[in-house]
């Protein structure tokens, strides 16, 4: 299906939110935090697939936050802008949220693993759904946060938002008060408070969603179950 | 369970070498392409390139990420694959076989024995 680009902007130097406006008279179901499939329409064959940052309740527009990587993403970053036409497979993808009243939903995410997750705030949010969300986000350096004032802005309207953030390469000296280092148990485990009721979410390099697996399953002890993953989100 | 030929030899990093003399043929492993999902686009080093073990040389992407190649050993690119130009899908469909990157003329024949033995990677892979 070809769209339109209506829009770009960009979030950091390299990385950039492409909304894609829907055809006339298009209507498709589809469930926040799945992705969809990108291609430009001289080269058909060369497809990417990206987690939306919007959610279902986005009508009208899909919304994709790409970094430089590969011919996709530099084109995208580089070189997209409003008026572009674009191929676009419909949404799909399993790495749904789980919405309910008792639930806390414990997403981790690395890099550009983060943007599902702003489509399960704003769903969350816009509905006022009552579960609880919690975000801990693993980046380089404090310039590298996707979404930063957004899940802040998020974090007020919302109390059962929280956002955090680790930075793993920061240079000694640097000004960041924030957590430093890699994800690990023990800071997962801080941010758990019913175990039974908590559903675990990690999106990002697979080096970070292999990692992060191994942390809850092997080390929490954590039920497959309650566990969804994503690599490249 | 990925397949791991017991003929081969393996670096961490998931590209595989099969040695004939003094040249090695290189690809990247079934666990790799399985990790990558579907290869969409390989970009292969020049003819001629002389590329040092562990130095990137090619890239790989796939529906959802690209990656870098690292040569696994030193030597010469003598011949690259054409085919995957127009079908990168060789990369998922036979690794091993018709999926491979490129030829390479070693400049250290020792350097394939230093790599994983197929047993070996298969631990690593596993977890």
């Amino acid at each position: 299906m070809e769209m339109t680009v209506e829009s770009v902007k960009m979030e950091l130097p390299d990385t950039k939110t492409l909304r894609v406006t829907w055809p006339p008279d298009y209507e498709i179901e589809f469930k926040t935090g799945q992705f969809i499939t990108l291609a430009w329409p001289d080269t058909q064959n060369y497809k990417r697939a990206y987690s939306l940052s919007s959610c279902a309740l986005d009508r009208g527009a899909f919304e994709v936050t790409v970094k430089r990587d590969g011919k996709m993403g530099t084109r995208i970053v580089d070189w997209a802008k409003a008026g572009d036409k674009i191929m676009v497979l419909p949404p799909a993808g399993r790495f749904l949220p789980v919405f309910e009243e008792t639930k806390h939903l414990l997403c981790i995410a690395g890099g550009s693993g983060v943007t599902p997750f702003r489509g399960f705030v704003r769903e969350a949010t816009l509905l006022k759904h009552p579960t609880r969300i919690t975000i801990l986000y693993s980046v380089r350096t404090p310039s590298d946060i996707i979404f930063h004032d957004e899940f802040r802005q998020l974090e007020k309207e919302n109390p059962l938002v929280s956002f955090h953030v680790t930075c793993t390469r920061l240079p000694e000296g640097h000004e960041w008060a924030g957590r430093r280092g890699r994800i690990t148990a023990e800071w997962i485990r801080e941010h758990i408070q019913d175990l039974s009721q908590t559903v675990f979410y990690a999106c990002g390099p697979n080096e970070l969603v292999n990692s992060t697996e191994a942390l809850v399953l092997e080390e929490l002890k954590v039920p497959k179950e309650q566990m969804r993953t994503e690599k490249w989100g | 369970m990925s397949n791991i030929p017991s003929d081969l030899r393996y670096a961490k990093s998931h590209e595989w070498v099969r040695v004939a003399g003094d040249h090695a043929t290189v690809g990247i492993t079934d666990h790799a392409q399985h990790e990558l999902t579907d290869v969409v686009f390989v970009e292969l080093p020049q003819v001629h390139r002389i590329v040092k073990a562990g130095e990137a040389c090619a890239v790989v992407e796939s529906v959802k990420t690209a990656s870098d190649i690292y040569s696994p050993v030193s030597g010469q690119i003598v011949e690259i694959n054409a085919a995957l130009s127009n079908n990168p899908g060789l990369v998922n469909t036979d690794p091993f076989g018709d999926g491979w990157f490129y030829k390479i003329k070693l400049s250290d024949a020792a350097e394939p024995e230093a790599m994983l033995a197929a047993e070996a990677y298969g631990k690593q892979v596993q977890g």
